[in-house]
């Protein structure tokens, strides 16, 4: 018998349908399994796989020699990752937090149309965006010719794109409507009568976004920021289709790495570079679904 | 009435910059996937034409345009992302039922297992792959590619068939139950009706991301096995107009997706995309 407490979940007595009476213990965890093993086999394995490759050399295994040629090979790139996940999370925060705001407050034609065409970046995939961005930006592409028309740019010498600009603006234009989408849902839920009382009081559109609409949205903010610092590290198609110059990401640095010189000890030890990159992050995200997902808070 | 005056323009000005900064890129694509000639300082193509559409799909063959038939591409794009959906899903709902509805004992080590590979790079994965698959065979096949994919979808499909399982009172298995329905008449007549549309766009969901997969597909598709985004990446440093074409190819999917997920999702499964 459970005790009474066990039974109630948010004041609700729990009743379970359960598949099958007595053999139910074992359902779950059935259902579970097929997923698991592809999870098992084609995720966890090579993860173990990598960590523990990063650290052997040769025949020697527990050898720090893969980190220390890493960091000597590809130091600037660490930190140029860094530096474009960093830059492109607080830009595309801001941008999207803008767009939000904007289509939260304003009822018109024209924030209906902002709030279209930002889901409409949403769903491409980067490899749209690499070909995109690298057409567009390229150093006599549609940009910097529209530039030149305007006698803002010489086309002799024009504005190149192809490094940290190009990526930051590949990232932003995609990322930033993911955020305005996310926090959007946020927004919705607040309720006018704040707006109203703050309007009333005479606080003007960005006191009302600064001190009401954000600090309201916090948590949801935060989980996007995660999110998008996650998916800049991570991202390989973008850097690895526009970059040309040498400062480039990680990620670029790891396939060739493998490609040219089946070097796996150095690609491994820039992988942890990247998990370890990616771990605050992770664990941020990781600690508050899970909490939604089982407690609904 | 002058601060309003300043104020349209003010937005006029920002909404037509983000008009700029969303279409600028896309208008780039299609100009360039219909220019048979175009040259700096020009702001349009001097010459237009659609020889590189038909080159690609396949209409007519011309050895001066510099792009190939695309439907084999295509071809192998549709069997692996249909194969890696029915796996995908098959695997996927049991584990979103279960994941939803049933009482289960370590249950945040299971939520992690299918979480982690969404925040953590996968890059490396990958890479790692690779050996592995060279080991068993699978490098360089479809079968290969198609286990990729499964891995990147996953995800997906297990996180967007929970929320349609979730967003189902649960009040409507146990009116079900109470009036003598078995447990798994309720799961058949009651819940899966009910979950339907919301299983249908993980499923769609979960098709459109195999067809754009990038990442997993080079490492472990290259050379052998030629999906459309592997065409369009081996175009995409030279050749601008092929390499356009296959771009807008690509992103028929993806418009698609976005009407479908705006007529039939609703916002409980929102969330779940986001992730």
């Amino acid at each position: 018998m459970l005790p009474f407490s066990k039974l109630m979940r948010n004041g609700q007595l729990v009743a379970k349908a359960s598949l099958g009476g007595g053999a139910s213990k074992l359902l779950p965890f059935l259902l579970l399994l097929p997923a698991l093993v592809f999870i098992a086999v084609l995720y966890i394995y090579p993860l173990v796989r990598s960590i523990w490759g990063s650290f052997s050399v040769g025949a020697q295994s527990l050898s720090l020699g893969n980190y220390a040629k890493a960091w000597a090979l590809y130091k600037k790139d660490i930190i140029f990752t860094i530096i474009v996940a960093v830059l492109g999370t607080i830009l595309s925060v801001a941008v999207g937090l803008i767009l939000a705001c904007y289509v939260r407050l304003s009822i018109s034609r024209a924030s209906r149309f902002v709030n279209f065409v930002s889901r409409l970046t949403i769903f491409l995939p980067y490899v749209i965006v690499g070909q995109m961005m690298n057409s567009f930006l390229a150093p006599h592409g549609l940009l910097n010719v529209i530039l030149a028309n305007l006698g803002v740019v010489n086309l002799n010498n024009p504005l190149q794109f192809f490094n940290i600009r190009g990526l930051l603006l590949g990232f932003l234009w995609k990322e930033a409507p993911f955020i305005a989408f996310l926090t959007l849902s946020s927004l919705q839920v607040i309720d006018n009568s704040y707006l109203e009382a703050a309007r009333s009081v005479g606080a003007k559109t960005r006191h009302i976004i600064l001190y009401i609409l954000i600090p309201m949205i916090k948590p949801a903010v935060a989980m996007a920021a995660v999110l998008t610092f996650c998916t800049i590290i991570s991202t390989f198609t973008l850097p690895y289709m526009l970059v040309t110059e040498s400062p480039t990401m990680v990620t670029v640095d790891i396939a060739h790495r493998v490609t040219y010189f089946r070097d796996y000890g150095v690609a491994n030890a820039l992988g942890v570079c990247l998990y370890l990159l990616a771990a605050p992050m992770a664990v941020y995200y990781l600690r508050r679904t899970v909490r939604e997902e089982i407690y609904g808070y | 009435m002058g601060i309003k005056w300043y104020r349209i323009v003010f937005k006029a000005l920002g909404i037509a910059l983000i008009a700029f900064i969303i279409f600028g890129p896309l208008s780039s694509l299609v100009l360039w996937s219909i220019a048979i000639k175009w040259y700096w300082p020009h702001v349009l193509p001097q010459e237009v034409g659609l020889a590189y559409w038909k080159q690609a799909l396949g209409l007519q063959r011309d050895w001066a345009i510099a792009a190939v038939s695309i439907w084999d591409a295509f071809k192998a794009s549709i069997i692996i992302a249909c194969i890696a959906t029915g796996i995908t899903m098959i695997v996927s709902i049991p584990a979103a039922y279960a994941l939803a509805r049933l009482r289960l004992p370590l249950k945040v080590l299971f939520l992690l297992f299918f979480l982690m590979p969404k925040v953590f790079p996968q890059q490396p994965i990958f890479v790692n792959l690779l050996p592995i698959f060279t080991r068993w065979g699978l490098a360089g096949t479809v079968q290969g590619v198609i286990l990729v994919h499964i891995l990147v979808c996953l995800l997906f499909g297990v996180w967007i068939s929970t929320s349609a399982f979730k967003a189902i009172p649960e009040s409507l298995e146990e009116a079900a139950r109470s009036v003598g329905a078995t447990a798994w008449q309720t799961f058949w007549r009651i819940l899966m009706p009910l979950a339907m549309p919301g299983l249908l766009v993980s499923a769609i969901f979960v098709l459109v991301t195999s067809l754009t997969e990038f990442t997993g597909t080079f490492f472990i598709g290259l050379p052998f096995v030629t999906t459309l985004p592997m065409l369009l990446y081996s175009a995409s440093g030279y050749n601008m107009q092929f390499a356009s074409v296959l771009a807008i190819v690509l992103l028929v999917p993806s418009l698609l997706l976005m009407v479908l997920t705006e007529r039939i999702f609703r916002p409980e499964f929102l969330g779940a995309v986001g992730r």
